[in-house]
């Protein structure tokens, strides 16, 4: 964290750097001003969903310097100096990601507002362990709700992700 | 072979897609809503004078802000908009607030002064129905009574050889939608207003807020798609009569996105219910005599309680022929929150009793339930559960035969390897009705257009919630146009552009894409072949239509661009209603699908924990129109049902919420659901049927519980009569009978 500012109403701010998806941000946030709150609101990057602001749906789920993260439990400052990627970091314009692929292909979603952080939680897992296992799977994606779907075209996804 | 994706899938999994709440617009402000801090007060004063005060504040509304009719519910507004003299549940709103960033109007809502008097809550149906207990609605604390009766219960009841009474409880669900309600409204230039936010019928939402707002309909422009999950939560309104006003006082755009607490605080939930049975059967092993009582708690507000109870009582006998039934139910206004609209519309809470039912009767007279079902199974002629004629069908008995047939071969493996488990096997099957039902509007329409850009544009007035609809779209308008799905392009869900289809509920969504079909397709291809022919200077007869354009021996001819260009739109729209028995008995359905479920469970004896092991669903709902969709509807409306069963209950106390979010409130993650889950399709109509496929998007969830139920008496022998069913009630149950010492076969326990 570096120097704290005062805005023009008298609210502190701090000063954050971090790379989202490749690119540099800096920015003066609130310090209490939540990560997803800067990426969606801030940031316009509404890929990252919010849902229950507490940690337990994995709605918002990034990932910090690889590693899986909810998004509203981390503060924006907490970015400072980090590689965020985020579901919009995943693909390009035309390309889509092999996990998304297979979501699309595999019935991963209906209303798709799990998607971009269950499609994160699966990338995770994919990245340390390429061919999971039942339990794997289930253990990678215990933190990511979903009421549409089941989880049978999620498991089926992610299955179909790994032997690719 | 390639796979169907999604025409929405794309933007979805890329998280490229702009849900309504994610929507911002220059100069925008953020609403909140003030919402009582008691389920039942009577309103001393408020005062706004300080929350006005603060910077960034730009709007402070109370009930004295409404220009129009205070009040909103889908059939009797009987809810204010913003409560004046009487609150009657924790989330009836009393000021709402838009100012510059959320935490502003945060902040706002604390600095509003409101003076309360707490008035005494009637926190369930049995309290409010006391004699002498305060009077919610000015025509008391009834909000409807339904009941059927046929036969003659006391001399079938005399014929019986068992009788069985039980009273079942089912709680209150939440829809836990992923996305919660919220939106964008918008003032625009003309003085019209835009409002982006995410409903089940955009036209009705459109007349409740004209009607509040004191405005035409016609300057009321609403978007409603898509959203990220519904399930009947988001049909009645919630948020945007506040949006509204707030737009129009300040001039500016104003989003509000409800946190989940707030969510849960104001949401409508399912339909608490006790629902008393006594079902009798005679010594051949047939239903004769069925008496139901069910008593439902609504909550505060009317919304659509009174259908919803309906409906309960139309299902009470499901697909068995019963020659004495005698149903009565009652909807009870209360302290507790409001029930409304959910998934399954009051057939999930009389199936799981009914089908508790079947399996202690067949266990009283020890007969094979697989057979008792059988014996008295509706068969395609026979009239539906009101005794009114519906499409017939075959569907009870071939997803009975399906259903068995899984039934046959898993219930051997109830055998566990651990010595402190047990495995246990349950089935249950159910009908369930599609649309309104008689006597209740229900208009449909669409409308199929050849734009000037060479698209063909279909258009429907429903809305994309997740359920896929706008895959059936592009299924069945390629399918019965011929034409290729890059040539045509789907609206939905914009009063501005599209036809009014009636409301994305009540599995009509589907059945009414293809009716449309069937009737736009006709007059619309000859319009396009009549202007090709013209164009080309061919016979019509030899052009037909297929991918691209006009085809000719095999050859694409003529492109719909071509067709098009410098000509007048070719338009023709439909409107037409939801088919309903001919015979007219108020609110009696006429479509009805039909599922079997069969339910594989390990209960840990130690922990009492259930594990649902296999979930098999067979179904019968016509022709599928997108595999993909029928699968993840049928699935997961099974693992929703699943939550239903074993862990959700929206838990509340004196009237006030003690699960508030989802860390309280738990539904089922990855780990919660069998790995596998099954879905069979029976396809078969009858040849003379021409009502087409019927929507999926409720029967998955319907049958499951009493299923689930089964399968726990299988293993453990407990007789499960209220839902969710927790480790507390098995490990108690197991004790007492000392299933777990092995003093008692486990199966041999019970009532
Ligand atoms: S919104 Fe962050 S975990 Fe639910
Ligand atoms: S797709 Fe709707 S919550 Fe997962």
């Amino acid at each position: 964290m570096e120097a704290n500012h005062q805005t023009a109403g008298g609210t502190e701010t701090v000063s954050v750097s971090f790379l989202l998806n490749g690119e540099h941000i800096q920015l003066n946030v609130s310090p209490v001003m939540r990560a997803v709150d800067l990426i969606r609101g801030e940031l316009d990057q509404t890929g990252t969903k919010i849902s229950c602001g507490i940690g337990r749906c994995g709605a918002c789920s990034i990932l910090v310097n690889g590693k899986l993260a909810v998004s509203c439990l981390l503060l924006a400052y907490q970015l400072e100096g980090a590689s965020v990627i985020t579901i919009e970091g995943l693909s390009d314009q035309d390309e889509v990601h092999p996990i998304q692929k297979a979501f699309l292909e595999e019935g991963g979603f209906q209303c798709g507002y799990c998607t971009p952080g269950m499609v994160m939680a699966a990338k995770c897992l994919l990245d340390s362990n390429p061919e999971p296992d039942r339990q794997a799977i289930q253990e990678a994606l215990s933190g990511n709700l979903c009421r549409c779907t089941g989880y049978g075209g999620i498991i089926r996804s992610v299955q179909c992700a790994s032997s690719k | 072979m390639a796979k169907k994706i999604r025409p929405d899938g794309k933007e979805k999994v890329t998280g490229r897609l702009k849900y309504l709440t994610d929507l911002a617009f220059s100069n925008m402000l953020y609403g909140k809503i003030l919402r009582s801090p008691y389920p039942h007060a009577r309103i001393l004063s408020i005062s706004t004078d300080k929350a006005r005060q603060l910077p960034g504040v730009q709007a402070v509304i109370t009930h004295k802000d409404v220009p129009g009719l205070n009040g909103f519910g889908i059939v009797t507004p009987d809810q204010p908009v913003l409560c004046k003299d009487i609150v009657r549940y924790v989330g009836d709103a009393v000021a709402a607030v838009a100012a510059d960033s959320v935490e502003t109007a945060t902040r706002a809502l604390e600095l509003i002064h409101v003076q309360y008097a707490p008035l005494p809550v009637l926190d369930s149906p049995e309290k409010a129905l006391e004699e002498g207990a305060p009077l919610l609605h000015p025509n008391g604390n009834v909000l409807h009574r339904a009941g059927f009766q046929k036969g003659d219960i006391e001399s079938e009841f005399a014929k019986c050889a068992a009788i069985v009474e039980e009273t079942y409880h089912v709680p209150r669900q939440l829809h836990a939608y992923m996305e919660t309600e919220g939106g964008v409204i918008v003032p625009e230039k003309d003085g019209s207003l835009t409002v982006y936010v995410g409903t089940q019928h955009g036209f009705k939402d459109r007349f409740q807020l004209a009607r509040i707002l004191g405005m035409p309909e016609e300057h009321i422009r609403v978007v409603s798609s898509p959203m990220g999950g519904s399930f009947g939560g988001k049909d009645e309104l919630n948020i945007q009569p506040y949006g509204a006003l707030l737009a129009l006082s300040t001039g500016k755009p104003v989003k509000i996105h409800q946190t989940r607490q707030e969510s849960i605080r104001s949401s409508i939930k399912r339909h608490p219910m006790k629902i008393t049975m006594k079902t009798g059967i005679d010594q051949d092993g047939r239903l004769r005599a069925h008496q139901t009582t069910i008593v439902a708690d609504t909550g505060a507000y009317a919304t659509l309680g009174p259908a919803i109870l309906d409906f309960a009582v139309e299902h009470t006998s499901g697909p068995y022929m019963i020659p004495a039934v005698d149903t009565k139910g009652i909807s009870v206004f209360t302290n507790n929150g409001v029930s409304g609209e959910f998934r399954g519309f009051g057939g999930n809470q009389v199936t799981f009793a009914l089908e508790g039912q079947i399996d202690r009767l067949a266990a009283a007279i020890g007969m094979d339930s697989v057979e008792m079902r059988r014996l008295n199974i509706r068969r395609e002629h026979d009239l539906g559960p009101l005794g009114q004629q519906i499409a017939e069908t075959n569907g009870a008995l071939d997803v009975l035969q399906s259903a068995a047939a899984v039934y046959a071969e898993k219930k051997p493996s109830s055998q566990n390897q651990d010595r402190w488990k047990r495995t246990g096997t349950g089935m249950a099957i159910t009908m369930h009705g599609g649309g309104l039902g008689f006597g209740r509007m229900d208009p449909a329409g669409g409308r199929l257009s050849l734009k000037e850009d060479g698209k063909i544009e279909i258009s429907f007035g429903f809305e994309e919630a997740g359920q896929g609809i706008l895959a059936v779209i592009e299924t069945i308008t390629t399918e019965q146009l011929g034409c290729a799905k890059e040539d045509i392009s789907i609206m939905i869900g914009d009063t501005s552009l599209v036809p009014s289809s009636g409301s994305t509920t009540a599995s009509r969504g589907t059945s009414m894409v293809w009716h449309s079909l069937q009737r736009l397709k006709k007059p619309f291809l000859q319009k396009l072949l009549t202007r090709a022919a013209r164009k080309t200077g061919t016979k019509e007869g030899q052009l037909s239509i297929g991918p691209g354009g006009i085809w000719e021996n095999g050859e694409c001819r003529l492109s719909f661009r071509e067709l098009a260009s410098e000509q007048a739109p070719i338009v023709i729209s439909t409107q037409f209603d939801f088919p309903v028995s001919p015979d007219p008995i108020d609110s009696a359905h006429f479509l009805y699908t039909y599922s079997g479920v069969v339910a594989q469970v390990e209960v840990d004896l130690l922990t009492g924990r259930i594990n649902v092991t296999e979930l098999h669903q067979s179904l019968s709902a016509g022709p599928v129109v997108n595999e993909m969709g029928y699968l993840g509807q049928i699935e997961g409306g099974g693992v929703m049902a699943l939550g239903y069963t074993l862990m959700e209950d929206v838990i509340m106390a004196d009237g006030h919420y003690v699960t508030e979010n989802l860390d309280s409130y738990l539904i089922p993650g990855i780990k919660d659901v069998p790995f596998n889950l099954q879905v069979k399709a029976v396809e078969s109509l009858p040849a003379e049927d021409d009502y087409g496929p019927r929507g999926v998007g409720e029967i998955g969830t319907i049958a499951v519980a009493p299923a689930i139920a089964n399968a726990i008496y299988d293993a453990v022998g407990l007789r499960v009569s209220q839902l969710p069913v927790k480790p507390e009630t098995v490990l108690k149950s197991t004790e007492e009978r000392g299933v777990l010492h092995g003093s008692q076969s486990s199966n041999s326990g019970g009532n």
